[in-house]
């Protein structure tokens, strides 16, 4: 768990959103720096506020109170045919007891707080709770947590690195290859394991030539596209999220 | 107006792309349950008996809820679909009618299954073929029959005439989120419930009336929203639901609707039949249209989505009729869905001018370019503005019209047809009040501000055109601008339903900074040149805060107009010659809607009602049992929005218009008008591909070989 | 889902001998249709064996054997679609796999699952409908219901169900045979084509495997259509659907005439369905599409449809010829 008194360094962008919503905080803020839960507030404070540009960072934010999510992660009192089991979510030892019939999904969102991850259909039809399992992509509404003893996992929580946004995370946002974001975490795992499978070679239905492998493969659009047709969008992002696709796999700014 | 960040990129899309952003079941609610609601077996009738000992006894259940001990509320009509545990009837196949509450998401949704019920089944009417014939005049005054001169005259002596009868299935919206909710009572008349809401305070109103508290006592909590589509413009049962389940065991409740149960939970798009009959003289002018539409509603509540609007004002003709007869069926309510009316409608208007084009021999653009109305045919209003003319010509230079073949089945590749169509179509442009907050700090050189307004951004882009109209009208950069939206607690606003969100939040925020800059002048008691903004009075007055609130409705010079957006689609298919299957291998779509705020967002929402007009032509279709009522599409395994590869490449292109006389900033709206006329554009082309009308849609393989 | 014990095994015998000690046990290999079918009620085990981390004697995922390959009944699809082998010799099978499902579930799903998975008859998934697949006696919604996704072929008044699998159509069309462990150790081997069964009274039975056996491989004689193959999908979307139709073909050309074939369909019976009757008429002629469309039309004449499915006839027929003629110019994509 994140030591309480952790001092955090601000930016001057984050001081005055500071003492913009928690004036009442600012003091303590000023000679004992941030603490957690003056995160947690400005959470509940924000609500759905939302600055303009990336001055604030939400992936800093996050990692703060990944602490309070080690709080919620406590069993519930009426377990069923319980499990134990021992995994490493983005880089994390995660230690969990789980009723058998809970699915991956739920362990990280219900219980390790990792909320990223998203339930659209639960039933394998909608790949919106992508995630990386051992570099591969997997769907964890039809993963049980009891068989990810030991196991790698990796969510959208999971891709940038100190706050610097994965290449994939970037290309999204600058092709617009989202609207909602309900489906974007799913798709982001997706694409990002997508580009290694291209490395390996790997074929699809629409590949040409299934005969010999080449590798690197080189994506057309319409691989992208047959490769990514797991994961549905309703808002209909679909050439934005080709194009954010093909831009990170061509290493080409478009 | 300066257009800062146009294009911008979003500034919610950190937090989307990082996971970060919270939609409502992803909220860390301390001491929380699950809840999993069962829902009806049959499809009309009345509950004999529900047994739900198994169930309480069931390992982590905290209650059950049923008609048996649920708590009395108010069936209000804001509430839609009904299924409030208040009674034993059933009008539905899928009716609510109880929640199981448990310590754990896997224990409730287990719970939910040993529920054993009881019922006398009545007559339900469920097939809509059988029981079109009954269908009567509607209630509802906006769908009386609208008659101009006399259609059925016109067309006995008209020298051209299309009479055909098109059919569009019963659709459902499919947001990725399904609905689901939070709810927490603070005390015993205060709630919080985190739930997706098109219309913030619309919900607030209609959970407060369900359950006779003050507005102020129901904080809807609605920061992002995973798609809405029009199925969470309005307020449905599950909501009632979870705050029943959380008042009952004295704790919050989550509680998400399946996939499966979203097929009968949250409305849908209802079934269509609509004859279109177009008559015309040899010239290629259009002398009678008449088009009626036959659909169904609930057995108790009257939704009729309006398929005729489109052919009231779209192509000018001296005689029109359009007329709406409905049968109250045992269906859930149907509701607003993506392009209400318009979407089915234009499909089967402009499939109609696509067939009378093709008997005059005529280009359908040039048919169309013959017919356009020179003032609103429905009303007599002058157009505010409107640019179909413009969308159409663009559009026809930059697709490549002029490749196209007048005769259908002409071109043949690599084992494919292929084929060009165009569609048009429209929607209304509406302000609604809204209100607006401002609050700035200076310091300084610097100055900050923050808007509120209890707007919604279901992927709209609403964050991002309010943080460029605060920039704008305040002269701050983006980066210093915070927006606070989707929170009943922020000041009343319109929702993002019918097109009415941009225009409504934008013109609300401008007119706030207009406020707060006149407020700022008076305050400092001097003169400023002309176009001196709100931050640079803020620093040259070393102000340090300031905050204003304004109220706004649309102009009422507004009234005397007639004020639509417009647009052009031009779809290019490839129909696999042996298996059937259509491709939309290019599509374009060509909007005049007034000011784009954002030509980024702007672009997205546009590709994403052709995806949906994708959807519509070819691969959607919700298929009820007519012996049960049930619906045997009820997963995204059977009920098939359109997946990536369904895709080609899509353009799209605005027409500038400069229309102050719709609203101050002269915004129309495009999240409905860039559905509507979709699938015509694209039925038409599958027609030019392979000489096949097809008039039922969605146009699956099985139609075409 | 219903309450369940849940072990990992492994060692293949105990797993078994597991199975064996509790007739509700079931196997969990990728997950990909159980718990899709645990979440909807269908299935309903009170017991889950793990066998994800089984020790099989084959350690790859295809190996060489004297007569052709052994496939790894534990394999995921995507690394099976992807091995250099099959890709090579057997492409049509690579191109079966890769037309099913989505990268994530083939990532997830076993080859042996993939066998075994279960119809996507709505009425079977819907625990609300009658369905004697899932609870015997009770009737058959399809038989008179919306009937559209279902079978042209070998249906029965119990049962008009078809089989989701897209990699089984290939399977069967390239001879493949089902090797099966028991707990007591012995093994046997199924041919493809009696792997599945026809619903007929027993539409509660999709295959012939025992209760406790394991698929431990499956095994692919050699064959000469790696050139001349195809597998041809057809659907309502472009990806990420169950088939209306389709067909794994392959042509071992003499010349122009015709040496071997095989042709197979999918989304047509409660099994791959193997079209004999157009295979036999194509041996030993030449290979032009009119040849192609007798031998479809002559193997669409036993179709029996029901009311909403007629349109498969046709469909079958075009899939045949168009199949059989991607196949005969190098198999390339449509």
């Amino acid at each position: 768990m994140q030591a309480e008194n952790k001092q955090t360094e601000l930016t001057p962008a984050e001081e005055k959103l500071f003492e913009e919503l928690m004036p009442e905080d600012a003091a303590e803020i000023a000679t004992l720096g941030v603490q957690r839960r003056h995160f947690l507030k400005l959470v509940g404070l924000m609500g759905g506020g939302i600055i303009a540009a990336s001055m604030f960072d939400n992936n800093a934010l996050f990692a703060q109170t990944a602490g309070a999510s080690a709080a919620r992660n406590i069993p519930p009192a009426s377990l069923e045919n319980s499990v134990k089991v021992t995994m490493r979510v983005n880089g994390k030892i995660q230690k969990l007891e789980t009723d058998s019939r809970m699915t991956l999904l739920d362990a990280l969102r219900e219980r390790l707080q990792l909320t990223g991850t998203k339930k659209g259909c639960d039933h394998g039809q909608c790949g919106a709770c992508t995630v990386i399992i051992d570099e591969r992509r997997v769907l964890s509404c039809l993963t049980l947590a009891a068989t990810c003893e030991g196991k790698n996992i990796k969510t959208i929580e999971g891709l940038a690195i100190r706050g610097d946004l994965h290449a994939m995370q970037a290309a999204f946002i600058k092709h617009d290859g989202f609207q909602c974001g309900f489906c974007t975490p799913g798709q982001i795992c997706s694409a990002v394991a997508l580009m290694s499978e291209a490395n390996a070679g790997e074929a699809s239905y629409v590949t040409e030539i299934i005969r010999g492998k080449n590798r690197p493969l080189k994506l057309t659009d319409e691989e992208i596209k047959e490769r990514m047709s797991g994961n549905l969008c309703r808002c209909g992002a679909y050439p934005n999220i080709v194009s954010a696709i093909r831009e990170v796999h061509s290493g080409k700014s478009a | 107006m300066p257009e800062p960040g146009n294009p911008a990129d979003r500034i919610d899309g950190r937090a989307k792309v990082t996971g970060a952003a919270q939609y409502a079941t992803d909220y860390a609610v301390k001491n929380m349950v699950y809840a999993a609601i069962f829902k009806s077996e049959i499809a009309a009738g009345k509950i004999i008996h529900i047994n739900t000992a198994t169930a309480e006894r069931s390992p982590g259940v905290l209650t059950v809820l049923t008609y048996k001990n649920a708590p009395k509320v108010k069936e209000t009509p804001a509430v839609w679909g009904g299924g409030f545990l208040q009674t034993t009837k059933i009008d539905f196949y899928g009716q609510h009618i109880g929640v199981v509450v448990a310590e754990t998401f896997e224990q409730a949704t287990h719970a939910a299954k040993l529920i054993k019920v009881n019922y006398e089944k009545a007559e339900a009417k469920v097939d809509f073929k059988k029981h079109e014939g009954e269908a009567v005049k509607a209630k509802g005054t906006d769908r009386a029959d609208a008659i101009r001169g006399d259609a059925e005259a016109a067309f006995s002596t008209a020298d051209h005439k299309t009479d055909a009868v098109y059919h569009t299935p019963i659709e459902h919206h499919q947001p990725m989120e399904p609905h689901a909710t939070i709810a927490v009572w603070e005390s015993a008349d205060k709630l919080v419930l985190y739930n997706p809401a098109q219309v913030v305070n619309g919900m607030q109103n209609a959970v407060a009336g369900t359950f006779s508290l003050k507005p102020a006592d129901v904080r809807i909590i609605t920061p992002y929203i995973g798609g809405g589509f029009g199925s969470k413009g309005t307020t449905w049962g599950n909501i009632i639901l979870a705050a029943m389940a959380a008042k009952a065991v004295s704790r919050p409740v989550k509680l998400a609707l399946t996939r499966q149960q979203m097929f009968n939970s949250v409305g849908l798009r209802q079934e269509n039949k609509q004859h279109l009959r177009l008559a015309a003289s040899d010239d290629g002018k259009l002398t009678a249209l008449a088009h009626e539409t036959t659909t169904h509603t609930a057995v108790n509540s009257e939704y009729i989505e309006p398929c005729g609007d489109c052919s009231k004002l779209m192509y000018s003709t001296p005689n029109s009729l359009i007329t709406y007869r409905v049968v109250p069926m045992n269906i859930i309510k149907p509701s607003y869905t993506r392009g209400p009316g318009k979407a089915p409608g234009s499909f089967a208007l402009e499939s109609a001018m696509d067939e009378l084009a093709h008997q005059l021999k005529m280009d359908p653009i040039e048919f169309r370019l013959k017919n356009e109305p020179d003032k609103d045919p429905s009303n007599g209003k002058p157009w505010s503005s409107r640019s179909l003319v413009q969308c159409l010509q663009t559009g026809a230079k930059r697709f490549g019209w002029e490749q196209r073949r007048a005769l259908p089945g002409q071109v043949h590749k690599d084992g494919f047809r292929i084929g060009y169509g165009v569609g048009c179509g429209t929607y209304p442009v509406n302000q609604r009040d809204s209100s607006a907050y401002v609050k700035l700090t200076g310091s300084g050189t610097v100055v900050n501000a923050i808007v509120e307004m209890a707007a919604s951004d279901l992927g709209t882009g609403t964050y991002t055109i309010l943080a460029q109209t605060a920039s704008a009208g305040l002269g701050i950069p983006m980066k210093n601008i915070t927006v606070k939206i989707g929170d009943s607690v922020l000041p009343p606003a319109a929702g993002s339903v019918g097109s009415v969100g941009a225009i409504s939040f934008s013109n609300a925020l401008n007119d706030a900074c207009v406020k707060i800059t006149n407020e700022l002048m008076a305050k400092a008691g001097k003169q400023f040149p002309a176009g001196t903004t709100a931050a640079q009075i803020m620093i040259s007055e070393n102000i340090a805060d300031f905050e204003t609130r304004s109220e706004s409705k649309a102009p009422e010079e507004a009234k005397k107009y007639s004020s639509h957006s417009f647009n052009a689609n031009f779809a290019e298919v490839w129909v696999n010659e042996a298996t059937g299957m259509v491709k939309v291998k290019r599509f374009l779509a060509v909007t005049a809607a007034g000011k784009i705020i954002n030509q980024k967002t702007a672009s997205s929402q546009i590709i994403g009602g052709i995806v949906w007009g994708i959807g519509m032509a070819l691969t959607e279709e919700s298929v009820l049992d007519p012996r049960y009522g049930n619906f045997v599409t009820r997963s995204l395994g059977d009920y098939h929005i359109p997946a990536n590869l369904d895709i080609g490449e899509i353009e799209t292109l605005f027409i500038d218009e400069d229309d102050k006389l719709s609203n101050t900033l002269g915004i129309k709206g495009i999240g409905e008008v860039s559905i509507v006329g979709v699938a015509g554009a694209i039925a038409n082309a599958v027609f030019n591909a392979t000489g096949k009308r097809v008039r039922s849609l969605p146009i699956t393989p099985d139609k075409l070989i | 889902m219903r309450p369940f014990k849940f072990s990992s095994a492994t060692d293949p015998a105990a797993a078994m001998q597991a199975a064996i000690a509790n007739v509700h046990a079931q196997f969990l290999a990728g997950g990909t249709n159980i718990l899709d079918l645990m979440k909807e009620d269908v299935a309903r085990p009170n017991e889950l064996i793990d066998i994800n981390r089984l020790v099989l004697s084959q350690k790859n995922a295809v190996a060489d054997t004297a007569g052709g390959i052994s496939v790894n009944g534990l394999a995921k699809n995507t690394e099976t679609a992807n091995d250099p082998m099959i890709r090579q010799n057997f492409p049509m099978l690579s191109q079966a796999i890769l037309a099913g499902a989505s990268a994530q579930i083939r990532n997830m799903a076993s080859n042996g699952g993939n066998l075994n998975q279960r119809t996507r008859c709505s009425y079977f998934y819907d625990v609300a409908m009658p369905c004697n697949k899932r609870e015997p006696n009770t009737g058959c919604s399809a038989l008179q219901g919306i009937n559209r996704m279902h079978a042209i072929f070998g249906a029965s008044p119990e049962c008009v169900a078809v089989h989701p699998s897209d990699m089984c159509v290939a399977l069967v069309a390239l001879d493949a045979s089902v090797k099966v462990s028991d707990s007591k150790g012995s093994i046997r081997n199924i041919p493809f084509a009696d792997y599945h069964r026809l619903p007929g009274t027993t539409p509660h039975l999709d295959n012939n495997l025992n209760h406790g056996e394991l698929i431990t491989a499956i095994e692919i004689p050699k064959n000469n259509f790696a050139g001349n193959s195809y597998y041809l999908k057809v659907r309502d979307r472009a990806s990420y659907a169950f088939a209306l139709v389709s067909v794994a073909a392959g042509l071992e050309l003499n010349d122009n005439e015709i040496k071997t074939i095989r042709i197979a369909m999918g989304g047509v019976a409660h099994k791959p369905w193997r079209a004999s009757a157009a295979e036999r008429f194509l041996t030993g002629k030449p290979a032009t599409e009119i040849n192609f469309r007798e031998a479809a039309e002559l193997e669409m004449k036993n179709a029996k449809p029901l009311e909403h499915n007629k349109f498969k006839i046709e469909l079958g027929t075009r899939a045949i010829v168009k199949a059989l003629s991607i196949a005969m110019n190098g198999g390339g994509k449509i």
